[in-house]
């Protein structure tokens, strides 16, 4: 690690530390009620005594479950139409329109309509996030796929590939970038959604949790569990960049 | 000197009454041009005038607006494996996600070739153009010459019968120029294949050729041929010294000057 990042990293945590140090004084202070707002030290430690307890592993196993699938769901929906829609620049045409119809619909929003059909289930909960979570991988898809070079495209001609080659040979790995920075955004929507749909549908996850801490005015054990919230979201994130990076290493 | 030139044998490809037009723009117009089996035929004339139009018609990039373009008799009507084409932006012609030996490995699995095959395949055509140390780098972590000799080893693989290189060389500098220029006679020594060569550069043409060809451009069209009477295996040192090399480079340098008064 060169000197530059190694200070980078360093004010990085300090800037974190010191977020935390506001927050842990502002509590102390009484500039907020600690019934609102609990020091770190007590969410900490309602964190730690919650996973001592023991019910706190299965319920973030679940969380992480319903991010987990969603998102695979997501992300396959999306490779597979967005190269459906992609290989074709009429079928482009065609769905163009469609699909920019439903895609700044809130995915919330489906909640009340896939209820209504699926009921207070997980393949319920699964589809919304599946639904919400699609779009920027296939928007990056089909744009991965616009994106081919023209001079691609003639050594593709000139090799005779079919179009399955094309799609699994050039296509896709054009579009790699893109469907991969796709994927990063569809997973912290995944987590989204991954709350909203257990605290909707009583489905016992992490979400479900902190909405019944909320209720039982537990600040620390709530302020807790959004701290796992963002552990989760910030490592996800990582391990997916890490893989990233990995899957591009041929650039330069 | 090209025995290939002799009359009696029929042209490997053939352009018959050319013409080319672009949304009504005539492009190239009454080209009537036939290559021989083992010819290597340089084009030359200024930008514009329709030396990549032709060779995509002979890669069958591109069908003519009227007249035919034949290959050992039959229509081109669209590409084929026995022709392989260089592109001079070697770097937008291969495959950035594939390492060099991916890249070659793409011919064979057009092809079909198995699997158990490919591997001893793939090292000896990357060995030919001396690429077998870097056959697990990415195209990106190669020099401009190292990137072209690869699209040349993936060339290679499809063992074509005719090569069609546009500027092959043109984005290399000087040195790296010469020593493919050398390996692709070599090549073409080896394996007795005919080359349509299109280069903006006249020495390389002369050096390279049996036959150059001269085309003025608005619209394009051939306006001159000239045999290149140089001894084989040509020499990057003797050879721009002899008094043919010499004249046809004044040659062809008054031909260029004379297209753009």
């Amino acid at each position: 690690m060169t000197p530059k990042r190694l200070l980078l990293l360093l004010l990085s945590v300090g800037v974190a530390a010191f977020i935390v140090g506001i927050w842990q004084l502002a509590s102390n202070l009484h500039w907020v009620s600690p019934i609102f707002l609990p020091p770190p030290d007590r969410a900490w430690a309602a964190l730690l005594f919650d996973i001592e307890r023991g019910d706190l592993a299965s319920r973030v196993l679940l969380t992480l479950e319903h991010m987990f699938y969603g998102w695979l769901l997501a992300s396959l929906g999306g490779i597979l139409i967005g190269s459906a829609v992609g290989i074709s620049s009429t079928a482009r045409a065609y769905l163009a329109p469609t699909l920019e119809f439903f895609r700044p619909l809130p995915a919330s929003a489906l909640f009340p309509v896939l209820i209504a059909f699926f009921g207070l289930t997980e393949n319920m909960v699964l589809v919304v996030i599946g639904f919400g979570a699609l779009w920027p991988t296939l928007l990056a898809t089909i744009n991965g796929f616009a994106t081919v070079k023209p001079r691609l495209h003639e050594v593709a001609r000139l090799m005779r590939l079919s179009r399955r080659q094309f799609i699994l040979s050039i296509a896709l790995p054009n579009a790699m970038p893109e469907i991969l920075a796709g994927m990063r955004l569809s997973l912290t929507i995944a987590l989204i959604l991954s709350v909203t749909g257990e605290i909707l549908s009583g489905s016992p996850g992490l979400g479900y949790w902190i909405m019944l801490q909320a209720r039982a005015f537990r600040a620390p054990d709530l302020f807790a569990g959004v701290l796992l919230f963002g552990l989760i979201g910030y490592a996800s994130v990582q391990i997916v960049s890490l893989l990233e990076s990995w899957l591009l290493r041929w650039r330069a | 000197m090209s025995e290939a030139a002799a009359p009696a044998e029929p042209a490997l490809i053939a352009f018959r009454g050319i013409e080319v037009a672009f949304g009504g723009k005539p492009i190239l117009t009454g080209i009537d041009l036939d290559m021989h089996k083992g010819e290597f035929l340089c084009v030359v004339g200024p930008s514009g005038c329709g030396k990549t139009t032709l060779l995509r018609l002979a890669a069958g990039l591109l069908p003519p607006s009227a007249g035919r373009v034949l290959y050992e008799g039959h229509d081109i009507v669209g590409p084929q494996r026995d022709v392989a084409v260089v592109f001079q932006d070697y770097s937008d012609a291969l495959l950035p996600w594939r390492t060099a030996s991916g890249n070659v490995s793409l011919v064979y699995e057009t092809l079909g070739t198995p699997r158990d095959e490919r591997a001893d395949r793939i090292a000896s055509v990357l060995a030919r153009v001396g690429l077998a140390e870097h056959a697990d780098k990415y195209p990106s972590q190669l020099s401009g010459g190292m990137q072209q000799r690869l699209q040349i080893a993936r060339c290679l693989a499809q063992e074509p019968k005719v090569w069609l290189m546009d500027e092959p060389f043109g984005a290399l500098d000087a040195i790296t120029r010469q020593s493919l220029q050398d390996e692709i006679l070599r090549i073409v020594a080896d394996t007795g294949t005919t080359v349509f060569f299109v280069t903006h550069d006249l020495e390389e043409a002369i050096y390279l050729g049996h036959r150059v060809i001269a085309m003025k451009p608005h619209p394009g069209r051939i306006a001159a041929t000239y045999p290149v009477d140089l001894p084989h295996p040509r020499d990057q040192r003797t050879t721009p010294e002899q008094p043919e090399f010499m004249h046809l480079r004044r040659v062809l340098l008054e031909f260029i000057r004379g297209t753009q008064t």
